[in-house]
């Protein structure tokens, strides 16, 4: 994507000051989006996003500077300016850069700029008019169709050379059911590091039902009771408990800061015996799976926590430094306007052995929460907080009426040490994660898990 | 500035479309974060980008490159009227010259970029240093940070339209975590303007300890129905939060809940709630929108009554009446409508009379999960707030977490009284403290 000379003046450059490490990181990404709502093709964007980020540390301090000027002058000006920014001693001298090689293993059978646009509408077409039909409430139908190729070149002054080339294909589809003044919205976004193939692996009416079922089921559900009560959370996003109430508190970012709870915890029981957690980069094809990390590690699978245990925190460059772990291949960024960080990747709970039936026998009085909305945590405190989506009440271990507007409220460590069992039908959902360094995309994934009690916020 | 830019775009496109519009924006960014006494990041940006938004056929179609050639200019403009041909939408926005205003703002001072480095990461490490100094229950300081940033930004369009904008603006946020045996809090004081010399780091430090350390040692409340008040900072966050209800495009899309309600009581009388792109003291003021409309001050509630949502000049096509000049997008998206600086009216009470008008009252001073426990669709929210208990104007003590929970326009018809203090948040929403009469909480 850049000269390899130009590429090795640029790390010289930034090195210049004394600095201890230097690497550019460039990009050239394709972008489009469909918008299909109010049963039209609203607005197409298709665009380019092009430039470069040079970064270099000096100790523990990262610098970091981008530009969508790829001339010489313009790269060697960003890295004069880091180089600047601060001083140190050290005198590397001029590398020669060798290209890596890796297998790819999230290889892509139809590239979606070889399918016609109007093939990808006659699918949104589809998914809507199945909505629409499902049900009389159904108001309105949003759908996006976004791919992504994401073309990266990361080089650094230990001799890296990376390129990598990222497909990422997602339909997103939202359901709004109302009655009177009464609305309600339900969605789903499957998608992958993958191509046209996985549109065509969709069922469309499957897909349109699925969001629309949901949103006309809450729409009839009375508001769900306050209180502290035994939850069911089932698969699928329901990991997004995990992913915002253990996962960002086991990134280095939060770690080297001593602003997790799960600082000094190595080899510690931070969660129940039943759970074991992983993040995943390798899951062929999957939403959150990549080659490399954004600095040009091969990822890998990371296990968190086995059986209760901290194993492994998700490590970057910066973090390896700052707390002294191994790289886990987690350093990741939304583009070049952001210096990377820890993140997670596939980060799911593993399968138990319950089934889910004996999960929700087990529970005398509470929620069964089928689907989840999003959430955020508290970094620090751990506090978390996060919408359920599609909820029920649970009476006499059998799932009863539906409820909505239920927030589960807790605390990440104290949650962990209160998942009492495990479901054994593991599955992974899509999602964006917003973070230190942009919205990434990531799965979340779990079989049904049971937590002994956590605070329901409801209007009742 | 970028002459020759439009001049290619324009000159490709003038017979191959009906009408195009340019939008470019550019500008550099500084920010930094300090953690125990280190720079953790320190980063520079210098970007830009361009997108062209066609018509052709009554059709429209965007594009937008972040490279800068005259290959890539003429791509977009092709790629553009690929799109507009698989657009289905009927309503499509006239382009025009739109006359500008005569107003003078402030959005510029040039004195913001002469600042020196070194000043302000000396600003952003006293930001730690007087948070972790002001209170010995200070345990770790995660945010101190300070950013500032110039923006420019052009529009021109087919029908003579070229208008152009330059502002600049700093802004910086201290959080403290506090810890009192196994209870943890965090506060948070953030600071915008123009005026590096009216950051105090000292005052912002010891403002953002004296907000965690308040809350320490809290007590689980009773579940049930409480008056609460939400200070001027979380009325804000409110008003962020379903602000997106008042879009016109929203409205016309059956997703808002103000849907069929226009000349209506929707709020209680003392509610009147405005969006003014003019603000003197707003930090998003501007002289146009993003389609080149220029800026003006709107009425959106006023004593209750629903008198106007926000328009581009798309809806407003539709409805029948004039853009209120809230046409925004970015020239990575498509054209849609944003707020401005967002404005609940001040009222004429000191806060102190809100937390002694009811013999219990809860006070809510952070909250958490807004975007999952808020449905902007039907305006019920269920969040996760911290606060105290006030019994006769006093207050008894802080809380553990609870959730509050209601509907937007419900709580907005059950205002009670509204306080003095107003303030604007850091994305440009404004509000003073409110009295509702009732909200579920439990913990």
């Amino acid at each position: 994507m850049l000269d390899k000379k130009l590429v090795e003046k640029v790390i010289d450059k930034a090195l210049s000051n004394g600095a201890d490490f230097a690497e550019i990181f460039v990009e050239d990404t394709y972008n489009s989006r469909i918008q299909f709502n109010d049963g039209k093709t609203k607005q197409n964007v298709i665009g380019k996003d092009y430039g470069a980020g040079v970064r270099v540390f000096y100790g523990e301090t990262a610098i970091y500077a981008y530009t969508n000027d790829l001339s010489e002058k313009s790269l060697l000006s960003a890295a004069e300016a880091v180089s600047k920014a601060a001083k140190g001693n050290n005198i590397i001298k001029p590398i020669d850069l060798t290209k890596m090689e890796f297998e790819n293993i999230h290889p892509i059978s139809i590239p979606n700029n070889t399918v016609a646009k109007s093939d990808k509408i006659d699918f949104m077409r589809k998914v809507n008019a199945a909505s629409r039909n499902y049900n009389d409430n159904i108001s309105q139908v949003d759908i996006n169709f976004t791919e992504r190729i994401q073309k990266v070149m990361i080089a650094n002054s230990e001799g890296l050379w990376a390129e990598d080339s990222r497909n990422y294909t997602r339909v997103g589809v939202t359901s709004i059911a109302s009655s009177g003044n009464e609305k309600q919205s339900a969605g789903v976004g499957p998608g992958g590091h993958i191509g046209y193939e996985f549109i065509n692996s969709l069922n469309p009416v499957e897909l349109g039902e699925q969001t629309a079922k949901i949103a006309a089921i809450m729409l009839k559900a009375d508001y769900a009771p306050s209180g502290k009560f035994p939850v069911v959370i089932d698969n699928g996003f329901g990991g997004v408990i995990f992913h915002e109430a253990c996962g960002h508190s086991l990134e280095t970012t939060a770690i080297a800061k001593g602003a997790s709870v799960f600082c000094g915890k190595m080899d510690q029981q931070i969660a129940n015996p039943v759970v074991t957690a992983l993040d995943d980069g390798t899951l062929p094809n999957a939403w959150g799976s990549e080659n490399i990390d954004d600095e040009g590690m091969p990822t890998q699978k990371t296990i968190l926590i086995q059986d209760g245990i901290l194993k492994s925190y998700m490590v970057d460059k910066m973090g390896s430094i700052k707390t002294g772990y191994a790289r886990t291949g987690s350093g990741r960024r939304q583009s070049y306007k952001f210096a990377p960080a820890s993140r997670m990747r596939n980060t799911y709970i593993a399968n138990g052995t319950n089934k889910l039936e004996d999960i929700i026998s087990s529970v005398d009085y509470g929620i069964y929460a089928k689907k989840m909305g999003g959430g955020s945590v508290m970094p620090g405190t751990g506090n978390f907080n996060f919408a359920v989506s599609e909820g029920y009440i649970i009476r006499n271990g059998k799932i009863a009426e539906p409820v909505r507007g239920a927030t589960l409220i807790g605390n990440g460590a104290d949650a962990l040490m209160k998942i009492s069992m495990i479901g054994n039908n593991l599955e992974q959902a899509q999602g964006m994660c917003g973070s230190v360094s942009g919205s990434i995309p990531t799965n979340v994934g779990q079989p049904a898990i049971k937590i002994d009690e956590i605070l329901v916020g409801g209007r009742k | 500035m970028y002459k020759n830019e439009f001049k290619i775009i324009f000159d490709y496109a003038k017979d191959k479309t009906d009408d195009i519009e340019i939008l470019l924006s550019a500008g550099n960014s500084f920010s930094i974060r300090i953690n125990e006494q280190n720079i953790e990041s320190f980063s520079y940006a210098d970007s830009k980008g361009l997108s062209v938004r066609v018509i052709k056929d009554g059709k429209t179609g965007y594009a937008y490159t972040e490279k800068f050639d005259e290959e890539a200019f003429k791509l977009i403009v092709d790629e553009a009227l690929e799109n507009a041909k698989y657009t289905e939408d009927d309503e499509v926005a006239i382009m025009e010259n739109h006359p500008d205003i005569d107003v003078e703002l402030k959005m510029y001072d040039e004195k913001l970029n002469e600042v020196d480095v070194k000043d302000k990461i000396s600003f952003a490490k006293d930001l730690e240093k007087y948070a972790k100094a002001a209170d010995k229950r200070v345990f770790n300081v995660p945010y101190a940070v300070y950013g500032d940033s110039t923006g420019y930004v052009k529009i021109a369009n087919s029908k003579g339209l070229d208008k152009e904008e330059k502002q600049n603006s700093a802004f910086s946020y201290v959080g403290a975590l506090t810890q009192l045996d196994d209870d943890k809090r965090m506060g948070v004081e953030f600071n915008v303007g123009r005026d590096f010399s009216k950051f105090d780091a000292k005052k912002m430090a010891e403002k953002s300890v004296e907000k965690s350390a308040a809350l320490l040692g809290g007590e689980e409340v009773t579940s049930g129905s409480y008056p609460v008040v939400f200070n001027n900072e979380m009325m804000a966050t409110m008003l962020s939060t379903f602000s997106g209800v008042f879009s016109a495009k929203a409205v016309q899309e059956g997703r808002s809940m103000l849907v069929g309600k226009m000349g209506q009581m929707v709020a209680n009388e003392k509610v009147s709630i405005l969006d003014d792109a003019l603000h003197p003291k707003g930090i998003s003021s501007r002289r146009f929108d993003s389609e080149g409309y220029s800026s003006q001050s709107t009425v959106l509630i006023e004593n209750g009554k629903l008198k106007s949502f926000l328009h581009n000049t798309q809806t407003a096509l539709k409805d029948g009446v004039k853009s209120t000049g809230n046409g925004s997008r970015s020239y990575k998206g498509s054209l849609n409508i944003a707020t401005s600086n967002f404005i609940l009216k001040p009222g004429t009470h000191k806060e102190s009379e809100l937390l002694a008008a009811k013999d219990k009252v809860i006070e809510i001073v952070a909250l958490q999960g807004m975007h999952s426990g808020a449905n902007p669709i039907s305006g019920d929210f269920s969040l996760s707030g911290e606060g105290f208990l006030y019994e006769n104007g006093e207050r008894k003590h802080s809380l553990k977490q609870f959730t509050v929970s209601g509907n937007f326009l419900q709580m907005l018809n059950d205002v009670e009284m509204i306080a003095d203090n107003f303030k604007f948040n850091m994305s440009s929403y404004g509000a003073a403290s409110v009295l509702i009469k009732e909200l579920a909480i439990s913990g």
